[in-house]
Formats: structure tokens, sequence, C-alpha cells
């Protein structure tokens, strides 16, 4: 928690102090204009009893300072909102970065991939960055404005008996304090199981839509149905079990709202009848302790959102605290601002130098075992072999994703064409440049040239600024894969590592896209990962996988290449 | 929607009346503000004299603040129990629409929409009845008979809260659409920041395979200041609008207490109704005073919960219109048994029959497919035979598979499964007997034998050889993300085939090509697990793989016209000729 508003904090501390200054200013602006208000009505009405002392009452300053009240408390609440706003909005996008820059260095940790779903993630982003702004918007703005009025009375009424002032401050504080820590402790389990559950409702609700044909045909959905309803009632009754804790705090609030009202009321009585102050100020102390009462009701929302906070907090906890801004250590080694690992060079004129390294499954099997492999500058080498073989683990081992547990891995830095193409709903520009490299538009061209995809864009209407991913703008499939590769030409790297380039392409835009890759791959180092027999006929070295290791190693131009490219799957 | 039933109404109530107490409040306190000053002035009162009423005044005022409390309490929980009863209600409402809609029709909205609209957007309903209702009933009740009870001693001090909030009704509509537009325009804002962040999650692996993590974080922090200064722009406007409210309330307290203090000064002499105001009365006209700006205040605060609440209902009701039925899935009707034959044997495999089918789609352009272009289609095909279906992309394949699965309904014309007529009655039994394997099999976050058995494993020691039939021993134990994720493509298929398997009483296979994207040794696995799975079953695969095709004796073409041809065994030969209807 205290990691979370250090981040919410952090560059940004005078402007979130001065939100709570305003939110005090706020509450005690509002408290004088109702306790000015008093004593000006109960002083006018005594002075109002005879001519004499009407005509000698002063109006003017009361007055004025009442209209200046009503004033400066608009003024200070616009103002306090606004600032405490604008400093969380912008605080939150900081936090956000770091976050960011945290998931991107996800899949080195090595964590199970279903922890990494990025739905999962954006509700990090999302929600639980909302529960951490909640913290200082709802509880901790409010709750200096309590404290400030709570101080501000009880100054006041000290001035004229100290114990008086003393046990108002103390009745204030407990009672505050009281309910809000009552309702803290009564929710904060309860939102925590109410939260999971409704997590496990919405998966359960997920996995009824997406396998609605398979529960169909299993005869399940009707059954599956049911216990989502059962689900939904349990939530409803967690819903209502919270709700119930909010509905006693509202209560207690109103409750401590009376009987402030019946004390001070009491005590101004007294302190008139044993003639310590006039019945003006009297009504002075009533009415700004009706006033002061109100920021308490505002810490009931925040103190409702606490457990969510605290959840929050925790989730962001290990995210925030690895989050490179530049390089950064972690357990397994030194990771750059991309969040690969940093490898050592290999030895000049070799781009992959690779010696008995292993890497562990999740079962205790070996995903690669003791696996060797020298990659010249300039070769192209194919990695083949069935699916689980070990293929993409080695490409990862290159990139940098993973980290060996036994053996050494040298690698230059490269970049790598992920099986899948993703496109980004936005313009083919930014879509082109993920590096942010800003290259002129005749760059930009060539590469498409280079990619076949020149003409493609240059018939849509706004070439370069054309938005794509929105309905009816989409590419094909094969248009999309030469827009990726289109992102390799733009690269200033020259070590491309790619896994199945041309997968799920008809035969003719895979033969299309292979003639271009391998013009492009003229001085270039490149391994691709392939079961395509296409495909590896580019390479000048295959390397076959078996379980992770290294089954049969063979080169251009030998029968031996041959037989192991036929034993391939056409197209 | 019948959102506010009478008995619902009569609780939103008790939150207006619990507001009303404060009057009673605020008699009794300003009335002991009045007897002090008696004392003080008159100076002929004993202090004793005045102590008993103010004692008694200050216990009331705590008494009535119980009281208040009270029916707070129950008003909250009361409305609070029938907003939340309705959210029920309507998820309950999605649920069975969900359950007689085709999940194959093309124009479905996809499923993380569907779950997002069925839990969290479905929310919206319970602040909109609970809060923003409550609220708008407060208004009704609390501000009108505070301002009777104002104006019973002061038409001056009553007229100044009038002006201070004029034409209230239009002030809250002006207000009011100002602050729906703008949580609109907020909404669309975040869920553009929300798009590119999924986006740019989703695609992680991509920026980091081009070394764009760090470019990405950059435009993502200019991106987001971009948005927080909209956000600010739009939230400055909603916030001048509370302003603007707080500034009428303020200005309504300071008016009247300034009138009362010149009236009660002399200076101000009219406006009461006979000659003076008390200080008793003054100061209950100003203590009533914020009370009359209050729930204002509060139904300006909660103003958006309706435009949400209204919204989610509506997306609630209409999310799934339009889209096909399935052949419903009812529970079996007790009483009339459909009898279905023991399996394993050929000669008892079912026969299956399309009588001039057509499905239940309503037509739409982006539908490009033969079937969906209203064709109907005769075809027979007979028992125990495996059937390759093949055709031209869009030329209906998967189409068929899903008719004669009843996952999409029959307009016209009847589809026989072992000569029993697919109706809503007969499905549930029917389907018992069909195996299906979709075009991407989905999996369920869970245990492998959730996945397997679609709930509980009955037997465990039959599922660990099942998956080592199909090469997926190293799976056993390992739990599947949202959505199975976790597995490769061909272990997800290999998986699919373990359901398969273990689904004993099936003697109907249909496959929606089931080696499409598989490398060539996963693909021969799959084929062997095919052929020896629909062993003494019928067997339809939807399939572009020669050497599946191949692999089974009869071949079922459609040409994307409607005309469908089915080729016997060996022979190559038309054993049949289905008749097409164009």
């Amino acid at each position: 928690m205290a990691q979370l508003l250090r981040a919410l904090f952090e560059k940004r501390t005078p402007r979130m102090l001065m939100g709570l200054v305003m939110a005090c200013c706020t509450a005690l602006a509002g408290a004088l204009l109702l306790g000015v208000s008093g004593w000006f009505i109960t002083g006018t009405a005594i002075a109002g009893l005879s001519v004499s002392t009407a005509l000698a009452f002063d109006i003017f300053a009361p007055s004025a300072s009442i209209r200046l009240l009503a004033l400066g408390r608009t003024g200070s609440r616009y103002a306090e909102r606004v600032v405490t706003h604008s400093a969380t909005l912008n605080a939150l996008v900081g936090v956000r970065e770091r976050l960011f820059r945290s998931f991107g260095r996800a899949g080195i940790d090595q964590r199970p991939l279903w922890q990494l779903q990025p739905s999962r993630l954006l509700l990090r982003l999302t929600r639980d960055l909302n529960a951490a702004e909640s913290l200082y918007l709802r509880l901790l703005v409010p709750s200096c404005a309590a404290l400030v009025a709570s101080l501000g009375i009880s100054a006041w009424l000290a001035y004229h008996n100290p114990w008086l002032g003393l046990a108002c401050l103390l009745w204030l504080l407990a009672a505050g304090t009281g309910i809000t820590w009552w309702l803290l402790r009564a929710t904060t389990k309860l939102t925590l199981h109410q939260s999971r559950h409704a997590e496990q409702l919405r998966r359960h609700a997920l996995d009824i839509t997406t396998g609605q044909a398979e529960l169909t045909m299993a005869g399940r959905l009707g059954l599956w149905l049911e216990r989502l309803t059962g689900k939904e009632a349990h939530l409803a009754d967690l819903d209502a079990r919270l709700q119930r804790c909010d509905a006693i705090a509202a209560a207690a609030w109103q409750a401590m709202h009376g009987l402030t009202m019946a004390a001070a009321v009491a005590v101004a009585a007294w302190l008139v009848l044993v003639q310590q102050v006039p019945v003006a100020t009297a009504a002075f102390f009533v009415l700004m302790a009706l006033a002061a009462m109100e920021p308490f009701a505002a810490m009931r929302r925040g103190a409702m959102e606490w457990a969510t906070t605290l959840l929050a907090a925790r989730r962001l906890h290990q995210p925030l605290a690895d989050a490179p801004t530049t390089a950064a250590e972690t357990a397994i080694g030194t990771t750059d601002i991309n969040g690969l690992l940093q490898l050592p060079r290999p030895a000049p004129g070799l781009a992959v130098q690779m010696r008995a390294a292993s890497v562990p499954g999740s079962d205790g099997s070996l995903r690669l075992a003791e696996l060797s492999l020298d990659v010249a500058c300039g070769e192209t080498v194919a990695i083949v072999g069935a699916s689980g073989s070990g293929k993409s683990t080695l490409l990862g081992l290159i990139a940098g994703e993973l980290a060996a547990a036994q053996g050494i891995v040298r690698a230059l830095p490269c970049v790598a064409l992920p099986q899948q193409t993703v496109l980004f709903s936005d313009s083919v520009r930014a879509n082109l440049d993920l590096q942010q490299r800003q290259p002129d538009d005749a760059t930009l061209w060539a590469a498409l040239q280079q990619a076949g995809l020149r003409d493609a864009i240059a018939a849509r209407s706004r070439g370069l600024d054309e938005i794509l991913g929105e309905a009816g703008l989409g590419l094909s499939k094969g248009q999309a894969r030469r827009l990726a590769l289109a992102r390799l030409f733009l690269t200033d790297c020259s070590f491309w590592l790619l896994d199945e380039p041309t997968d799920g392409l008809d035969a003719d835009t895979a033969a299309d896209v292979l003639a271009r890759l391998a013009q492009a791959l003229e001085g270039r180092t490149c391994i691709l990962a392939t079961h395509l027999r296409r495909e590896a006929a580019l390479a000048t070295r295959l390397v076959v996988l078996h379980h992770g290791r290294i089954a049969r190693h063979v080169v251009r131009g030998t029968a031996a290449f041959d037989q192991v490219l036929q034993g391939l799957r056409g197209d | 929607m019948n959102s506010s039933s009478p008995r619902a109404s009569w609780h939103y109530a008790l939150q207006g009346v619990a507001a009303l107490v404060w009057i009673a409040q605020a008699w009794l306190i300003a009335g002991t503000i009045a007897d002090l000053m008696d004392y003080e002035v008159g100076g002929a009162l004993a202090a004793a004299d005045v102590l008993t009423p103010i004692w008694q005044a200050a216990l009331a005022v705590a008494l009535l603040g119980l009281l208040r409390a009270a029916l707070e309490y129950w008003g909250v929980r009361a409305t609070y129990g029938h907003a939340r009863r309705t959210l029920t209600a309507l998820r309950k409402a999605l649920g069975e629409r969900l359950r007689n809609t085709s999940p194959l029709d093309a124009r479905r909205p996809p499923s993380g929409q569907i779950t997002s609209a069925w839990m969290e957007q479905a929310e919206a309903v319970v602040p909109w009845l609970a809060r923003y209702q409550a609220a708008q009933w407060r208004v009704m009740i609390a501000t009108p008979v505070i301002l009777l009870f104002v104006a019973w001693h002061s038409w001056v001090a009553a007229l100044l809260l009038l002006l201070a909030a004029p034409l209230i009704p239009l002030f809250m509509a002006i207000i009011g659409w100002r602050a729906q537009a703008i949580s609109e325009e907020q909404l669309e804002v975040l869920g553009q920041l929300h798009g590119h962040l999924l986006e740019r999650l989703r695609g992680l692996p991509t920026l980091r395979a081009m070394r764009a993590v760090d470019a990405t974080a950059a435009r993502l922090t200019a991106l987001g200041q971009r948005v927080a200064r909209k956000t600010m722009r739009v939230l400055r406007v909603a916030m001048l609008s509370s302003a603007v409210l707080e500034l009428f309330s303020a200005l309504g307290v300071a008016l009247v207490a300034v009138y009362v203090g010149f009236h009660l000064l002399g200076q101000l002499p009219f406006g009461a109704w006979n000659g003076r105001l008390s200080l008793h009365a003054g100061l209950f006209v100003l203590m009533l005073a914020p009370a009359f700006f209050e729930p204002l205040r509060e139904l300006s605060a909660v103003w958006h919960d309706r435009a949400n609440g209204k919204a989610a209902v509506q997306t609630m009701q209409t999310l799934l219109d339009g889209l096909a039925p399935m052949v419903d899935n009812g529970p079996p009707a007790a009483g009339a048994e459909v009898t279905v034959p023991a399996v394993t044997d050929p000669r008892n495999a079912p026969q299956v029959e399309l009588q001039g089918v057509r499905p239940a789609l309503a037509p739409a352009a982006e539908q490009h497919n033969a079937l969906a272009h209203r064709h109907s289609l005769t075809v027979s095909i007979p028992a125990g035979a495996h059937v390759a279906v093949t055709g031209p992309s869009g030329s209906g394949k998967s189409m068929l598979l899903a008719l004669v699965a009843g996952l999409v309904a029959a307009e016209r014309g009847e589809v026989r499964i072992g000569g029993i007529p697919l109706t809503a009655h007969s499905a549930p039994v029917l389907r018992q007997r069909m195996g299906w394997l979709g075009a991407q099999p989905h999996f369920v976050s869970g245990s492998l034998q959730r996945n397997l058995h679609w709930g509980d494993s009955a037997d465990p020691a039959a599922d660990a050889r099942t998956l080592q039939a199909v090469g997926l021993e190293h799976l056993a134990g390992r739990r599947l993300g949202e959505a199975g994720s976790g597995l490769s493509g061909g272990e997800a298929l290999r998986l699919a085939l373990a359901r398969l398997q273990l689904h004993a009483g099936c003697d109907l296979l249909l496959l929606d090509e089931p080696t499409a994207h598989l490398d060539g040794e996963t693909a021969a696995l799959v084929r062997a697990t095919i052929m020896r799975l629909a062993i003494g079953k019928t067997l339809l695969v939807a399939t572009h793989d020669p050497l599946l095709m191949a692999a089974l004796p009869y071949t079922l073409t459609l040409d994307g016209h409607g005309h469908a041809q089915l080729l016997g065994p060996a022979h190559g030969h038309a054993a049949q000729s289905p008749e097409v209807q164009a």
C-alpha cells in the first residue's frame, strides 16, 4: 500500500498536497458559512429588540463575510476537484507506463502462460489503477477534510473550555475513525471473497459463451447454465452482505450526526447558562458543528472500497517493484529496456554460439537438452521438427526471451518475426514503425514495395495514414504477413529469427512471400523454425530437432539435405 | 421493464421521509437557542427554568437522529434488495436467450463481448435502481416539503430558495443532458485507451520480438497524457455543473441568512406572515436552507447512473437479437422416450438424412455462405458411412455439420438421424450419440478432467489411458487457463480427440477441418486417431486435407452453388445423386 502511494505521489507531491489543502479549505468554509450565519441571525435578533442597538449593529462585516464564504466555498470545492482529479489522472499515466514496461518483461520470469492473459493484464492497468486512485480521492482527501474540520471545532471549544474541547475532539475522532475502522474490518474479507467469486462467475460465463457449441453437443449446456444461476445467487448474497455493512455504516454516521447535534445543543446551552459565552456565539458553535459533520459521510465510500484498493495494491506490488525504466537486473540476468535478456557477444564472425544449453520444462523433462549450435554471420539456418520438439524454445533462447538453466548462450541482438502476425488498430505508418524511429515516407514505401504490399496500400484513400483493423479495412492474412515482413525490413538489425513465416498462407502467396524474403536475406543472418518444406528450402543448413536434441544436421548440396527436405510437409 | 413495482416505490419513499426528520430536529435546535436568548436578554428566567426544556430538546434531537438512521437503513436495504434482484433476473433472461441462440451464427457478437455485457455491464442496473431512483424520490419528497415549511414562516425566504434554484426541473434537465453527453464522451475516450492498451498487451510478444517495448511504452504515455488532458476537459465541465449547484446552494444559504438578519434588525420588515419573525423561526429557516439543496446535490452526483443503467438494460435485451436459433436444448420431456439403438454395431450407426433443409439464418450480406444464401439441401448418408465433406471455402461444409448437430435450426425441411427427426424434443437424446469437433475446439479454464468431461471425472485411469493414446500424457494434472490458453494448436486438437474418445455412446462423428494448420507428424497422428475412433460409426468430416480425403470411402462435394454430390466407396461413381433445390 505504501509502495502504491509512493508511486502515485512520485514527482507530483505538491499538486497532490495542494488537493488535500483545498479539501480542508472547502470543509472549513462550509462550516464557517453556517456558523457565521447563525451568529449573525442571533446577534441581529438580540440587537433588533430595541431600536438603538439595532442601529448600532455592524451589519456589513458579517454579511460581507457570509457572501465571501459562500463564494469561497464554491470556488475552493471546484478547485479541489479539478486539482485532485488532474493530479491523479496524470499520476496514473506514469504508473501505467511503469506497469507496462514491467509486463513487457513478463516472459522472462517464466510464469505459467495463463497468468499472463492480456485481459487480466488489462484489468491490472485499468481496474486496479482506478482502485489506487480511489485511495487518494475517496479516502485520503475526505479523511483530511474531516480531520481539519474536527480540529477546528474542537479548538474553538477548547478556547472556552479545554476539557470540552478535548472531549469534542476525542468524540469526533473516536466515532469517525471507529465507524471507518469497523467498516474496513467488516468488509475487507468479504470484499476479497466477493471479488474472487465474481471473477469465478465471469470465467464460468466466458466458458459458457465460448464453449456453447461443445456444451450443447455434450448435453451439458442446461447444467452449466443452472450452475451459473447458482453462482449468481451466491454472488447476490455476498453483494447483499457487503451492502448491509455499508447501510449499517451509513446508519451509524446518521446516528452519530444526531448524537453530535444533541451534544452540541447541550454544550452550547451549558456554556450560555454558566455565562461563559453569549448566546450568539453559542449559535455559531451549534451551526458549525452541523456543517463540520459533512466530510465524515464522504469517507464511507472510500472505506467501502478499501478492500479493493488493498487487493489492487497487492496485485501491483510485484510489477511496481521490478518495473525497469532502463536496463534492469533480474533474478536470471540483465534485461535491456525492451525486456529481453542481454546476451554476451559471440566470437567474431559468429551470430550464435551455444554450448550444452538446457532448458527444463514445467514437468521436469527438458525442453532443450545440452544443445550446442554455432551459426555464422550471413548464414540461413532452418530448425525443423514436429511441434513440441523445441523449435520455439531454441528461438526464445537466442532472442533472449528465455534463460538457459545450464550451458552457454551467446548471440548478437536480433529481431524476431513471431508465428502470429499482430496488427494494431492504428495507422499503417504506426503499424510499420513499431520502434518509433520515424523514418520518412520514401523509406516506408520502399519497405512496402519490397514486401509486395505497396500497391494494396497505395490503393487506399489515405495511404500510409489509413487506419487498419477497423471493420472493412482489415488486411487479408497474406497482406498482414507482408506488412510484418515490411516491419522487419525497416529495422536496422541484420539478424532475424523467423517462426513459420508463411504458416497458414495459400501456396501462391507463400511462394511470393518466400521469394521476397530470400532476396532480403542477402547479407543478413537468419534462423527460421518451420515444419514446411517450402520454408526450409531457403536454408543453407537444416537442423533437425527431436525431443529437445539435435537429431540430424545436414548441409545444402548433400543427399541427406534433400532427404530431410522431402520428409517435411508439402504445400 | 417494470423497474419500480408499487412495493419498491414505497421503499424508495422511505429515504425521502427520513430526510424530513431533520425538519423536527432543526425546529428543536432553533427553539433551544431562542430559549437561551430569552434567558440571556430577559434575565427574569432562572437557569433552572430553561434547563428542563433544553435537556428535553437535546434528548429529542438525539432520539430523532436515531429514528432517521433506522428509517434510512430500512429504505436503503429495501431499495438495494429490489435492484439486486432485478440484476439477477436480467442475467437469467440473457442466459435463457443464449441457450436458444446458435453459437455458429457469424453475426453473433464475440464471446468476450457477450460475457462482458452479461457480467460487468449488467451491474450498472444496480446503481441506477438503488442510488439514482432513491435520490430522485428524495428530491420529489424532501425538497417541496422543506420549501413548504420555510414558506409557512416567511414567503421571502421561500422565494429566495426558489430563486436560488431557478426552475429546478429545467436546471436539472440541462445538467443531466450535459452529464450524459460528458459520460458518453468519457466512455468513448476511455474505451479507446483500453482498446489500445489491450491490443498492445496482446501484442507484447511481437513488440518484444521487434525490440519495440520501450518505444511502445513511451508512446503509451504520450497517448495517456492526451487522454488525461481530454478527460480533464470533460471532467471540468462536469465539475462546473456541480459547482453551479454548489454555488446556488451556498448562495441560497447566504441570502437567507442575510435576509433573516436584516429582517430581525427591522431593516427588511416584510416577508413574514404576521409582523416579524422570531429568532426561533429565523434560525429554523436558516437550518432548513442547506437541507433544501442537499437532495438536489445528491441527484446530480448520481445522474450518470441513469444513463449507464438504461444502456445496460438496452444492451442485455438486444444483444442477441436477430441471430439464428439453435434446436432447443431443454431437458428431455418425461414419458416420451426416444429410443437409441445400442452402439458399436455398424448396422446400428445412424443414417443421416437431410430433406429440403434450409438453415434459419436471416439473409445477410456478410455471410458468404451457400447454405446461408437460402439454398435448401437434400442428401442422404448411409448408416456407418465415412464421408469426407469437401468443397471450396464458403460452400457450406461447416453449415452442413451444424445443421446435422442442430446447432443451427432448420427453417424448412427436416433433418433425420437414424430415422428420428431432429426436433427440440429429440435433440438432447440424439445429441448423446453425436461426437462434435468444431473448427476451433474450445476449452475451459480448470483441470484437464473438467475439459474432458465438462464436469468431474468418473474414471481417472481411463482418462490417463486416453491421454496416452493421443500422446498427451505429459499434460496430465495440468490446469488450463482462460479459454484453454497454455495449449499449443496441436495439443488442443489432440485433447479434443481425447474428449471424443471418452464420449462413450456416440456413433455419429461430426468433425470440422481437424487436420488444418498441423505439422505433418501431428496431422498423421490425428488422421490415425480419427480412423480408429470411427470404426463402427457414421463419420462426417469437413476437410481440405488430401490424405484424409483419400482415407475415407465416401466423398460429399459441395460446389458452393447449392449442389451436392455423394461419391460411393472405391467405385468412384455417384452412389446417390441427391437433389438440390435452389
